[in-house]
């Protein structure tokens, strides 16, 4: 399977006596669209927090098709080394910069593309004027993607939340990843920006030719733009396939909507 | 859209901050010309820009990096002491001591931080403290420094050209060379803020995941801040000591670290020309001004409740600092009008 991107092998973290990702295994391709899906406290922002390292797992394998070393383990990496890998995330509350501009946000996104020394960007020496600027235009590139280059150096947190969840986007884009990594990126958005960030998503795969990992309870979202998904419950998988397969998984429905009384002989009520 | 967000990112301060530099330098030539600038007014000046040196340092580490430190004066107080022995007793001349100075608290600053960086918040500004306690008491105890006397180094810096061309500055001249390396700071300060390492900062501080999400790291960004705000008290120790020329350890106590902070949370936040303000009125305004109105210009530790209550109006109306005072008059200004116009209006 050269086409492999990410697989996360028999993935486990407890906190105290809580098992909140007990044996996840899962695997997705190049250029996939891979949702995952769970009711609420089923673990699905844990397994991302694993999977970036801002979490160590107890055990389990990361085993991620890396920009220059090819299939690396990331357990072990720093937060802030995973980046330079080819893996780029988002947060579930939007965590951009307040005191930077909407252009100043993107390129921190860029931060491990800069070489120039500290002096050399104090006293602006060419390698570092040559760096912002060539930064600076990918910048503008990526905001005309999502097509907000009229704030470009407006206040980042002052703008619409809709426009907050692009930016967090575009953050992400900035460093060519090959997998980003979405925390419930239509969460809080209307109907005319979730299908917007829809068609962003899909020019982002088509053009960048990155996998996206996500995580979301619009089932419309996911089913219109996921590959496959896989559905986890109690921080356990439930199932993995297409989204009209995981509709239709009795297991997944138990745990979204509860056991029905004849299933369960009516003994107990499931709130 | 852009009158109610505003632009920001977009000005150059930079030409502000010569014209400051220049404002200021003329002040030898107005007390050589006229009677209202006072001989004993330069020593303050010279003061407010040697502890505005030290809160551009101090903005770095805490409007940039987020943390607190109560070390800022033992570092300055190593930079004075190392300015005099490098001076007195290795006869470098001005520049090169300087720039040891400066390398050696940076370094200090490092090494430090390594250790001490671990913690954060509360713990870190009492680590800080501990240093600089530490420094005090060596600067007590080692016979070289003078003890608990102090010691005290010929007036004014000497500048060599290789050993051959030589020149002692007189008063006027070394208060010019402060005024200068407060512009340099400044300039410093404003291009790093304005950097990607200022962007990184910036980010640290917003959101720590966020920032190590996008490969930057917490602790070296830290250690950064750190070693800076060091070698900006190193700076501003060794210009002090240029001026002054005596110092004794109990100068260098924390009630100067807490001064220093105060700098930065009245003149404002992340400003370049806040800290400078903050610096003026913490440490110019009270022997300007305060001393001398009757009766309270008596009492002794006025500049203590004068600086206190500064603190307490400054948080509770301009949290980000007294340099945005004029920009919430205007707002307010603006707001009654409005609302005089619009008739009534919530």
């Amino acid at each position: 399977m050269s086409n492999l991107l990410l697989k996360v092998e028999n993935l486990s973290i407890a906190f105290g006596g809580l098992k909140a990702v007990d044996d996840l295994s899962f695997e997705m391709n190049h250029g996939e669209v891979y949702g995952i899906i769970g009711p609420n406290g089923a673990g699905k922002t844990t397994a991302f927090n694993c999977i970036t390292q801002f979490y160590k797992p107890d055990a389990g394998k990361i085993i991620f098709d890396s920009k220059e070393d090819g299939m690396i383990n990331l357990v072990g990496h720093k937060p802030h080394q995973v980046i330079g890998r080819g893996l780029v995330r988002t947060f579930q509350n939007v965590e951009l910069i307040a005191s930077l501009s909407v252009i100043d946000n993107l390129l921190v996104g860029a931060h491990i593309a800069f070489k120039s020394t500290l002096p050399e960007q104090v006293f602006r020496l060419p390698r570092a004027r040559r760096e912002e600027k060539q930064l600076r235009a990918r910048a503008m590139e990526v905001l005309e993607m999502l097509g907000l280059t009229h704030i470009a150096h407006m206040p980042a947190t002052m703008q619409p939340y809709g426009h907050q969840k692009k930016l967090e986007l575009g953050r992400t884009l900035m460093m060519s990843p090959k997998l980003i990594i979405l925390d419930e990126p239509a969460a809080g958005l209307n109907e005319v920006e979730t299908v917007g960030l829809i068609e962003i998503v899909q020019r982002v795969t088509k053009e960048l030719n990155c996998g996206i990992l996500l995580i979301e309870h619009d089932m419309n979202f996911v089913s219109k733009l996921c590959n496959r998904i896989c559905a986890i419950s109690f921080g356990k998988r439930l199932a993995i396939g297409t989204p009209d397969e995981i509709k239709a998984h009795p297991d997944v429905q138990e745990a979204y909507l509860g056991k029905s009384d004849k299933e369960s002989g009516g003994g107990e009520a499931n709130g | 859209m852009n009158k109610v967000f505003g632009k920001i990112g977009k000005t150059q301060p930079y030409f502000g901050f010569l014209v400051f530099g220049a404002i200021l330098s003329f002040a030898p030539v107005l007390m050589n010309n006229t009677q209202w600038f006072l001989f004993a007014w330069l020593t303050i000046f010279a003061g407010f820009i040697v502890y505005a040196i030290a809160g551009l340092g101090m903005n770095i580490l805490m409007g940039y990096g987020g943390l607190a430190s109560l070390g800022t004066a033992g570092f300055m107080g190593l930079g004075a002491y190392l300015t005099m022995v490098l001076t007195v007793d290795a006869g470098f001349s001005f520049f090169p001591v300087l720039f040891l100075t400066i390398l050696a608290t940076t370094i200090l600053g490092i090494v430090v931080g390594l250790v001490s960086l671990r913690v954060e918040g509360f713990f870190l500004a009492i680590a800080t403290l501990v240093i600089a306690e530490m420094l005090r008491q060596v600067f007590q105890q080692m016979p070289l420094l003078g003890g608990h006397a102090g010691r005290s180094m010929p007036a004014f810096p000497t500048i060599s050209l290789f050993g051959i061309l030589e020149w002692t500055l007189n008063r006027n001249q070394t208060y010019i060379m402060l005024v200068i390396f407060l512009v340099i700071a400044m300039f410093i300060t404003q291009l790093l803020f304005k950097s990607a390492t200022g962007r990184a900062l910036s980010a640290m501080r917003g959101s720590e995941s966020a920032a190590a999400a996008m490969g930057i790291s917490i602790f070296r960004g830290r250690l950064l801040a750190f070693a800076l705000a060091s070698g900006f008290a190193g700076a501003a120790g060794s210009l002090f000591m240029f001026f002054m020329p005596f110092t004794n350890p109990n100068h260098w106590n924390l009630v100067l670290s807490l001064f220093i902070f105060a700098v930065v949370v009245i003149g404002g936040v992340r400003s370049v020309a806040g800290t400078v303000l903050g610096a003026f009125i913490v440490f110019a305004v009270p022997q300007l001004f305060i001393a001398r109105l009757p009766v309270i210009g008596d009492i002794s530790g006025m500049d203590f409740v004068f600086t206190g209550v500064l603190i307490i109006i400054v948080v509770l109306f301009y949290p980000a600092g007294l340099i945005w005072m004029p920009a919430g008059i205007k707002n307010s200004i603006t707001k009654l009008i409005k609302r005089k116009k619009g008739g009534e209006t919530t």
